[in-house]
C-alpha cells in the first residue's frame, strides 16, 4: 500500500506541472443558470447542506407521509428550476455532463445516487396538469 | 485568512520538501559497513524486494513482535492510505487521466469510512502509550504529541465529512488555485481551518520527527540487504579504496 503511495507522491509535481502547462488557471464548474428568483435556502447553505435537506425531506415524505406544499426541499422542485434546456427547448437530464448536478459533483468526485430512482428532468405531465388547471381557471366552464 | 493559509501552505511544503530531501541524502550517504540482514533473510535481490514489500505493506516484523501494536498501527496506516487517495480529488483536475480512478464511488466511499478506521487505530496506539506500563515508561512527549496531532487532524476531517459539511467545490478551487498561483478564497469552516492548519504543522515537523520512518524503512540495513556474505564479500563504498582485497575482487 505504501509503495503505491510513494508513486502517488510522485504524481504531485506532475500534476502541478500539468495544470500550469494547461494554462486555464483555476477551472470552476459551469452549469446552466436556474430560473426563478431565489433558491429555497441561501446559496452558501445549499452548497454545504443540500444533500441533508433532500434526505430529511425524504424522511418526511416517505416515512411520515407528509406531502404537498409543505415540502420545502423537494428534489422535484430542485429539478424544475435548475434543469437546462437544449436548442429544441427540451429539458436535459440534470445529471448529464455540464448540467446543474453533474458539473459540481464531477468536479469533486462525489457520486449521486438520487437518479437511480428519481427522474432527471422536470415532470412534463405534472406541468401539463398545472397548465390545464390554469387554462380552465382562465376560461370558466362553458366559456367561448 | 485565504492569504494566510496560502502562505502557510507554501512555507510548510517548502520546509517539508527541503527537509525531506536533506534527510534522504543523509540516509543515502550514511555508510552501512557491515552485512547485517536479520535472518532468515532472502538470498537474492528480488527476494529482498519481496521482503521489503511485505514489510511496507503488512508491517511483517511488527506483526512478529507485537500483535496489538500491529493491529492498531496497521489499521491507522491502511485508513491513512485510503483517505489519502480520497483527498486526491481536491488536487487532481477532472480531465486528468487518473480521474476515473478517483471519481469512483468505491474509492470515495472507502476513503470516507477509512477515517473511522484511522481514528480507532490512533486511539489504540495512544491507549497503548498510556495504559501499557513498559511502553509508558519509554514514551517521550513527542510520541504523545505526534499521536494527538494526527488524531486532531483525523477528528476535524471526520467532522467535515460526516457532521458539518463544507463547500467542497470552493475548497477544490482553493487547492487548485494554490497549484497554479491564482489564489482563490478559502471556504469558511472552523474545522477546515483546524484541519489545514494542523496539516501544515505536520508537514513542517515531518522532516525532524519519528514520522521519517516512512522513507527510513527503505534504508534499513537489516531489511534491505541480501543475505550473501559468503558468496560476495561486502565492502562499503567508502571503504573500497582502503581495501586491497576488494580492489582485486572488483577487477576480477
Amino acid at each position: 500500500m505504501r509503495a503505491i503511495l510513494g508513486q502517488l507522491f510522485l504524481l504531485g509535481p506532475m500534476l502541478i506541472v500539468g495544470s500550469v502547462v494547461a494554462g486555464d488557471r483555476v477551472s470552476l464548474p459551469k452549469y446552466p443558470q436556474p430560473v426563478g428568483e431565489k433558491c429555497v435556502e441561501p446559496a452558501d447553505i445549499m452548497r454545504r447542506e443540500h444533500m441533508n435537506f433532500i434526505l430529511h425531506q425524504r424522511d418526511e415524505t416517505v416515512y411520515k407521509g407528509i406531502r404537498g406544499i409543505t415540502a420545502k426541499h423537494s428534489l422535484k422542485d430542485c429539478i424544475d428550476c435548475h434543469a437546462g434546456y437544449d436548442e429544441q427547448g427540451k429539458a436535459m437530464p440534470i445529471n448529464a455532463k455540464g448540467q446543474f448536478c453533474e458539473s459540481c459533483h464531477n468536479y469533486v468526485a462525489v457520486s449521486i445516487d438520487c437518479f437511480g430512482c428519481h427522474r432527471t428532468t422536470p415532470d412534463e405531465i405534472n406541468k401539463m396538469r398545472q397548465l390545464t388547471v390554469k387554462f380552465n381557471q382562465d376560461r370558466p366552464y362553458g366559456g367561448e | 485568512m485565504s492569504y494566510l493559509f496560502a502562505t502557510l501552505f507554501y512555507v510548510s511544503l517548502g520546509i517539508f520538501a527541503a527537509g525531506l530531501a536533506l534527510k534522504l541524502r543523509q540516509y543515502w550517504s550514511v555508510p552501512a559497513p557491515l552485512k547485517i540482514p536479520t535472518t532468515p533473510a532472502p538470498i537474492t535481490r528480488s527476494g529482498v524486494v519481496f521482503r521489503m514489500f511485505r514489510e511496507v505493506v503488512f508491517f511483517e516484523s511488527l506483526f512478529r513482535a507485537t500483535k496489538w501494536t500491529w493491529i492498531f498501527g496497521w489499521m491507522f496506516h491502511l485508513g491513512l492510505a485510503l483517505a489519502f487517495v480520497r483527498h486526491l480529488r481536491y488536487v487532481v483536475s477532472s480531465d486528468f487521466f487518473i480521474w476515473p480512478l478517483i471519481n469512483n464511488w468505491l474509492v470515495q466511499f472507502a476513503g470516507q469510512y477509512a477515517s473511522l478506521i484511522m481514528l480507532v487505530g490512533l486511539l489504540g496506539l495512544l491507549g497503548r502509550r498510556i495504559f501499557v506500563d513498559r511502553v509508558r515508561y519509554i514514551s517521550a512527549p513527542s510520541d504523545y504529541l505526534m499521536l494527538i496531532l494526527i488524531i486532531m487532524i483525523t477528528v476535524s476531517g471526520i467532522m467535515m465529512s460526516f457532521i458539518a459539511p463544507i463547500d467542497v467545490v470552493g475548497l477544490k478551487a482553493f487547492m487548485v488555485g494554490l497549484m497554479v498561483f491564482d489564489w482563490q478564497e478559502l471556504p469558511s469552516s472552523i474545522f477546515l481551518i483546524i484541519h489545514l492548519g494542523l496539516v501544515a504543522v505536520l508537514a513542517i515537523i515531518f522532516p525532524f520527527s519519528k514520522l521519517l520512518h516512512a522513507p527510513g524503512v527503505f534504508f534499513s540495513p537489516t531489511r534491505n540487504q541480501v543475505d550473501n556474505p559468503r558468496e560476495q564479500r561486502h565492502v562499503a563504498d567508502w571503504a573500497r579504496s582502503l581495501d586491497l582485497d576488494s580492489a582485486d575482487q572488483s577487477s576480477g
